[in-house]
C-alpha cells in the first residue's frame, strides 16, 4: 500500500507534483500515467525518500521510507537510471545491495535467474551492459528483498518485444501474489495490457484515478472513416447518414460518421450507387481517451520530447 | 528467458526482515562496492608507488646534504620515521583520493540513488563509509610506512637509523593521519559533491590558506595558521612540543574530521539525491 497525501514537490518556481492524494492498493497492477514531465518520477522519488516534499507526505505501508530499516523487504524499485556504477559488475551491485540489508548471498543468484540474466551477463560491467539488460537488472534487485511494494519506473524502456511480455507476465504474478504494484508509463497503449486501475498526472496534478475499464467505457465513441473518388455522391450519402440519425463531419477528402456502422454506410452507398474507395471502422484507443484526459497538460506541446528523466 | 520460475507462492507476500543491525550492512555494502571497481587496486599501486619513490628522492636528498662541504645543511643522522612522514606530504592526495572518490562517484554516476534506497537514513550511509574509508587509509598508511621506511633505510646508509620502537610509532602515527585526511575528505566530499572543487577546498584547507598566513610572519596570523588540519597533522607527525604537544595536533585533525563530516550529512540530509 502507498498512500500519498497532499504530496507536493517544487523545485524553484516549478511545481512538479501539485497537491497529489491517492492510495495505491495491495493485490493489483496500478498504471502511473502521464505525459513526459509530468511528475511521475517525482512522485516515485518521493515514495523511496531520495526528494523530499515540500508539503505532504508519501507513505510505504504506512511509513515514512526514510525510517525503514532493512526497505529492500518492504519496497523494491527499478528507476530510470538503473543505478549501476560503470566499472561495477552487476553481479557486485546485487551483492552490495543484498549486504546492505542483511539478504542472503544466494537470494542474489536467484534473482538473477527471476529475470533471465545469465552469469556471464552478471559479470559485465556497468557501463557494457544494453537498456534491456540494465533493465532487468534492476528489476533483480527490486526484488532482493523479496518486497510487498514494487515501483517501476517506465520498466518496459529499452525492452525487446519478449521482454516486454515477460515484464507484463511478471507484474501480473507479483500483483495475483498479493503485492502493491505501481508502474509508470507515459505510453497508455503499454497499461493497456497491463493495468487494473490508473492514475493518470498531467503538469503534477491527478487527472483521473479509475479502474481501467472505467476508463475504457469513458472513451469516445466508434466512427466509420468514408472516402470516394466524387464529392458529390459521397455528400449525399453523408446527407442519407445524417437523416437516420448519425453524425456526420468532413474529414479531409472523405466523412468521418459516428452514430452508425462500416456495414450500414456499405449498405447505403451501394443502394445510392457511391462508388467508394475507402470504408474503415475506426475505434479510438485507449490512447486517445489518454491524449484527451491529459489535453492541456502537456508540458512541452508540440516541442522535442524533453524532460521526464533527471 | 525464464518465464517458469516465479517467487515462492508458499511464502508470504513478504520475508521477514532481518535482525542484523542496519550499519553492519551498510558497512558490508562499501566495503563490497569498494573493493568491486578496478580503480580501487590502481589508487593502491599508485600510492605505493608515489611513497617508495619520494621516500628514495628524501632520502637521498638527506644523504647529499650530509656529504656536502657547507655543514649548516647537515641534517645528521636521520629516524627514517622522518623521511616516512616527509614522503606523506604528496603520497596522501593519492590516499585522500579513495576517501573523495567513495562518494562523488556515486553522485556522477547516480549510484548514490541506489546506496539510498537501500539505507535511507543519511546518517548511517555517511557513517559507513567514514568506517570503511577510515578503516582502509589506516591499513593503507600501515603499508605505506613499512614501505617507505623499508626503501628509505638502505638508501640513508650511515645517515640512517630505524629504532623499532619509535619507527613503529612514526608508522603508527602515519596511518592515524591518513585515515584521518581520508574522512575528512569524505565528509568535504559529501557536502561540496564534486570532486575538483572537493580537491580544491583540501588543498586550499591543508595548504594554501595555512601558508599564506605564516608568510608574513605575523604572531597572530601563524597561531590561526597552526590550527589548519594540514599543520596540526604536520605538527603530529612530527613529534612536536611547540606551539603545542603532538596530541593536540592530533585532536585539532580529527576536529576538522568531525566537523567536516557534519557538514557533509548536514548536506546529505538537506539536499534531493
Amino acid at each position: 500500500m502507498i498512500t500519498l497525501r497532499g504530496l507536493t514537490k517544487r523545485f524553484g518556481g516549478v511545481t512538479a507534483v501539485d497537491d497529489l492524494t491517492v492510495e495505491i492498493r495491495p493485490g493489483q497492477v496500478t498504471g502511473f500515467l502521464g505525459p513526459n514531465g509530468a511528475g511521475k518520477s517525482t512522485t516515485m522519488r518521493m515514495v523511496l525518500g531520495l526528494d523530499r516534499p515540500t508539503a505532504g507526505s508519501a507513505l510505504v505501508n504506512g511509513r515514512d521510507y526514510r525510517t525503514l530499516r532493512h526497505p529492500l523487504y518492504e519496497v523494491g524499485a527499478l528507476l530510470d537510471a538503473t543505478g549501476v556504477h560503470p566499472a561495477r559488475s552487476g553481479a557486485a551491485h546485487l551483492r552490495a545491495m543484498a549486504r546492505s540489508n542483511g539478504v542472503p548471498a544466494r537470494r542474489v543468484a536467484e534473482v538473477l535467474d527471476l529475470v533471465g540474466l545469465d552469469t556471464r551477463a552478471a559479470g559485465k560491467p556497468g557501463r557494457a551492459l544494453s537498456l534491456g539488460m540494465g533493465q532487468r537488472l534492476g528489476i533483480a534487485g527490486a526484488l532482493l528483498g523479496d518486497p510487498r511494494v514494487l515501483l517501476l519506473d517506465e520498466p518496459v524502456n529499452g525492452l525487446d518485444p519478449d521482454g516486454v511480455r515477460w515484464i507484463r507476465g511478471f507484474t501480473r504474478r507479483l500483483a495475483d501474489e498479493g503485492r502493491t504494484v505501481l508502474i509508470s508509463s507515459h505510453l497508455m497503449s503499454e497499461m493497456q495490457q497491463t493495468a487494473d486501475r490508473v492514475v493518470v498526472l498531467g503538469r503534477g496534478r491527478l487527472v483521473a484515478d479509475a479502474p481501467l475499464a472505467e476508463l475504457i467505457a469513458a472513451r469516445p465513441a466508434a466512427s466509420v472513416r468514408v472516402r470516394g473518388p466524387e464529392p458529390a455522391a459521397l455528400a449525399a450519402l453523408g446527407d442519407r447518414l445524417a437523416a437516420e440519425g448519425a453524425t456526420v463531419t468532413a474529414d479531409g477528402d472523405g466523412l468521418a460518421v459516428a452514430g452508425s456502422t462500416a456495414g450500414r454506410v456499405g449498405d447505403l452507398a451501394y443502394e445510392l450507387g457511391v462508388r467508394l474507395h475507402e470504408l474503415t471502422p475506426v475505434a479510438p484507443s485507449l490512447e486517445e481517451a489518454f491524449l484527451e484526459l491529459t489535453a492541456g497538460s502537456v508540458e512541452f506541446a508540440a516541442g522535442p520530447t524533453g524532460g521526464g528523466t533527471r | 528467458m525464464t518465464t517458469s520460475s516465479t517467487l515462492d507462492r508458499s511464502r508470504p507476500a513478504s520475508r521477514p526482515a532481518p535482525a542484523g543491525h542496519p550499519l553492519a550492512g551498510a558497512v558490508a555494502a562499501e566495503w563490497t562496492k569498494l573493493w568491486s571497481v578496478r580503480s580501487t587496486w590502481w589508487t593502491l599501486l599508485a600510492a605505493l608507488v608515489t611513497m617508495a619513490a619520494t621516500a628514495a628522492q628524501l632520502a637521498i636528498y638527506a644523504v647529499n646534504a650530509n656529504t656536502d662541504d657547507d655543514p649548516t645543511v647537515n641534517p645528521g643522522v636521520l629516524d627514517v620515521g622522518d623521511v616516512v612522514a616527509g614522503s606523506l606530504e604528496l603520497t596522501q592526495f593519492v590516499v585522500i583520493g579513495l576517501g573523495l572518490f567513495a562518494i562523488t562517484s556515486e553522485f556522477a554516476t547516480g549510484t548514490i540513488r541506489t546506496t539510498l534506497r537501500c539505507t535511507p537514513s543519511r546518517s548511517r550511509v555517511l557513517a559507513a563509509k567514514a568506517t570503511v574509508v577510515g578503516a582502509v587509509t589506516f591499513g593503507v598508511g600501515l603499508l605505506l610506512g613499512a614501505v617507505g621506511a623499508g626503501v628509505a633505510r638502505p638508501v640513508l646508509g650511515e645517515w640512517g637509523r630505524a629504532p623499532l620502537g619509535a619507527t613503529v610509532a612514526d608508522v603508527l602515527a602515519c596511518a592515524a593521519y591518513l585515515a584521518l585526511v581520508g574522512v575528512l575528505a569524505l565528509g568535504l566530499a559529501a557536502a561540496l559533491r564534486g570532486p575538483v572543487l572537493t580537491l580544491t577546498v583540501l588543498l586550499a584547507l591543508l595548504y594554501i590558506v595555512p601558508l599564506s598566513l605564516q608568510e608574513p610572519d605575523i604572531t597572530v596570523l601563524t597561531r590561526i595558521a597552526d590550527a589548519f588540519p594540514g599543520v596540526a597533522g604536520t605538527h603530529f607527525l612530527a613529534g612536536d612540543t611547540a606551539p603545542y604537544p603532538a596530541a593536540v595536533g592530533l585532536l585539532l585533525l580529527a576536529g576538522w574530521t568531525g566537523a567536516a563530516l557534519t557538514l557533509g550529512r548536514w548536506a546529505l540530509a538537506r539536499r534531493d539525491a
